[in-house]
């Protein structure tokens, strides 16, 4: 890894709402959320670390005493090769389920930053709700908690080094899962 | 609702519907002319789930995903919700998930371990082998008022498993498992016992579409569509720009409606063995008889059908562009929700003899290119919505489908497995025999004992 310039100390503190280091991930988070809802899908994997692991948990329902209910399984389990694929596939004229695309729209609150042990990633959890909406057909929408790592690799850019998609549906209620959370 | 008349033709029924039109006339499998009306109409529901779902033989879940004894997973047969379980002392049974108190669904959780199923609305509970064992405050019913013997919970009707697949079927006049499967047996053998066991591994996918679930069935034996629906992967190179890449098999169709092909890859190493490393094919002589292992030596892809909803993939390609394709096995299953709604579960299964990297990167490429997220998968359940929402109205139900492709096309006598064999795996007479079997049990009558083709019984008198 390259020394990157540091924020000045990367305490707790200089990770809360408000602070500069905060508003710097919140705006990479929304840059983010805007190339995925402008279907600027290669610019988008441009921000996906080569050493990404992108996951989607399918989970189940479970008595509180046995957890979550996150299983082993998930519904993507991606690395930056699957990813590209995936970007390169809409890219074609053939992908049928984004041809003609499909119209999303990517909500992100409930923002927490706190450091790591290593001062130039950051952990970062936000609450997600994506619509879809195709040709004319009725919203579907998914919901849930992302858990990124967000690694810094200059000032005010970020590249995604991890993403854990927590979704709540244990029965995804959409034709297919042809977007990116 | 549909009532049956005798039409001119002596001892012919006819099946009259709503509309006017008879069953008969407007699916006509041998002729390959299938209404789009069977797809979305509400009458042709509701005969599916009595003469379908009602009575023939569904699959339930693996005996691999309930290991320990007490272990328990929330799962249909058919369309009834069923609790299948491995009781406290080994035995996997599967019961109607619902109280005999008052209905409430029992088990409300997707999977649990459990030694007994109390309910949670008066407290009824059972032991893991069904059995009522305390109703609560039982002080306050009468002599004679609550006969704990007979009200246990309700046993799916008929339970069997194959090769660690559990089936059952609500009729009790059904055929057992093994008379119903028939052939496929041999088929099963090769998917199922090619290296020792498969195992199922964690829990499904699943998910709902809005499509009719015909459809989806319609589509796991449709080698054709490959090139077209999934064009995306062409164009990325990862599937051949060949259009008849996928024709190089047979087609198989066998007694019951079940089907199923096995297709030839490119002539590379990978796409022989089922895809599978190199050093377990040695396995095949061991586990399978000469000709099955002929035949999982030979070929690289092959969907079945055991009829009517539940289905193999064995599948050979890479999860990206820059990855070496490599063996998939994924088992399939669709019920409806509503004429136009389905739920769709899909598992990923491995040989149990499989080293653990293969198994780590065949799993990859399952997540990658199969269920929802697949970079294959999605493209089909557009089709499978869109050709729904084709066939809604009124002037669409009056058309057919077309399902001719090697009408005339002679069986191939030279393949080696049981069935009826079509060189060419580009054809319909899967979907053909498929949609055969389903006229067959939609023409029954109401409560018909049983709807598989045996030997006729000797008439009541």
């Amino acid at each position: 890894m390259s020394a990157v310039p540091q924020p000045a100390g990367v305490s707790a503190d200089a990770c809360a709402p408000g602070k500069l280091l905060y508003g710097e991930i919140l705006e990479f988070l929304y840059r983010e959320a805007a190339l995925l809802d402008n279907n600027e899908f290669a610019a988008w994997v441009e921000l996906c670390a080569e050493d990404i692991h992108y996951v989607m948990p399918v989970r189940t329902t479970q008595f509180r005493a046995r957890g979550a209910g996150f299983e082993e399984v998930s519904f993507f389990d991606e690395n930056i090769n699957s990813l590209r694929t995936r970007v390169a596939r809409l890219q074609t004229e053939s992908a049928w389920a984004e041809t003609p695309p499909s119209r999303t729209r990517h909500f992100l609150t409930n923002v927490l930053v706190k450091a790591t042990d290593r001062p130039d990633e950051f952990a970062v959890a936000a609450n997600f709700l994506v619509t879809r909406t195709r040709a004319e057909q009725a919203y579907q929408m998914f919901a849930g908690r992302r858990e990124d790592l967000l690694r810094r690799v200059a000032p005010s850019e970020y590249q995604i080094a991890r993403r854990r998609i927590l979704v709540d549906q244990t029965v995804i209620t959409s034709t297919n899962l042809s977007v990116f959370f | 609702m549909a009532n049956e008349r005798m039409s001119g033709a002596a001892t012919q029924t006819r099946t009259r519907l709503a509309s006017g039109e008879d069953l008969e006339h407007i699916v006509r499998p041998e002729e390959g002319l299938i209404s789009r009306r069977i797809f979305t109409d509400p009458e042709i529901y509701e005969r599916e789930l009595e003469r379908i779902f009602g009575r023939a033989w569904f699959f339930i879940g693996h005996e691999s995903e309930i290991p320990e004894r007490g272990d328990i997973v929330a799962r249909q047969c058919g369309v009834d919700p069923v609790i299948l379980v491995r009781d406290q002392s080994g035995v996997v049974r599967a019961f109607l998930n619902s109280c005999r108190h008052r209905g409430m669904r029992l088990c409300r959780t997707d999977r649990d371990n459990a030694t007994t199923l109390r309910c949670p609305y008066h407290g009824w509970s059972y032991s893991t082998s069904g059995e009522l064992l305390a109703a609560s405050s039982e002080h306050h019913y009468g002599p004679g008022e609550l006969d704990k013997a007979q009200l246990g919970l309700i046993p799916v009707t008929r339970l069997g498993s194959y090769r660690g697949l559990v089936f059952g079927s609500w009729d009790p006049a059904a055929p057992s498992l093994e008379e119903w499967l028939g052939d496929m047996r041999w088929y099963l053998d090769i998917i199922f016992g090619r290296t020792g066991e498969i195992e199922f591994v964690g829990v499904p996918q699943i998910w709902d579409v809005e499509c009719a679930w015909k459809f989806a069935t319609d589509n796991f034996t449709d080698n054709f569509h490959v090139y077209w629906t999934h064009q995306s992967l062409v164009e990325l190179g990862m599937l051949p720009s060949d259009p008849d890449f996928a024709s190089h098999g047979h087609m198989v169709t066998l007694n019951n409606g079940h089907i199923l092909h096995f297709v030839q890859g490119p002539p590379i190493e990978a796409f022989q063995g089922l895809g599978l490393p190199k050093l377990l094919w040695p396995r095949f002589k061991e586990h399978l008889n000469p000709a099955q292992a002929q035949i999982a030596q030979a070929h690289g892809y092959s969907a079945g059908t055991m009829w009517p909803n539940f289905h193999w993939l064995q599948l050979v390609t890479a999860g990206d562009t820059k990855s070496e394709p490599v063996g998939i096995l994924n088992l399939r299953l669709e019920i409806p929700l509503s004429p136009t709604r389905t739920r769709m579960y899909s598992w990923f299964a491995i040989d149990k003899a499989a080293p653990p990297d293969y198994r780590k990167i065949s799993y990859e490429t399952y997540v990658r290119c199969f269920g929802p997220s697949g970079i294959f998968d999605q493209d089909d359940m557009e089709n499978w919505e869109e050709c729904t929402a084709a066939a809604r109205g009124p002037a669409a139900k009056r058309y057919t489908l077309h399902h001719k492709m090697g009408i005339g096309r002679p069986p191939d006598a030279t393949w080696p497995g049981p069935g009826t064999s079509y060189g060419d795996s580009y054809g319909e007479m899967t979907q053909r025999a498929w949609y055969a079997e389903w006229l067959r049990r939609m023409r029954q009558p109401a409560h018909a004992p049983s709807a598989v083709q045996r030997p006729r019984a000797r008439a009541a008198s």
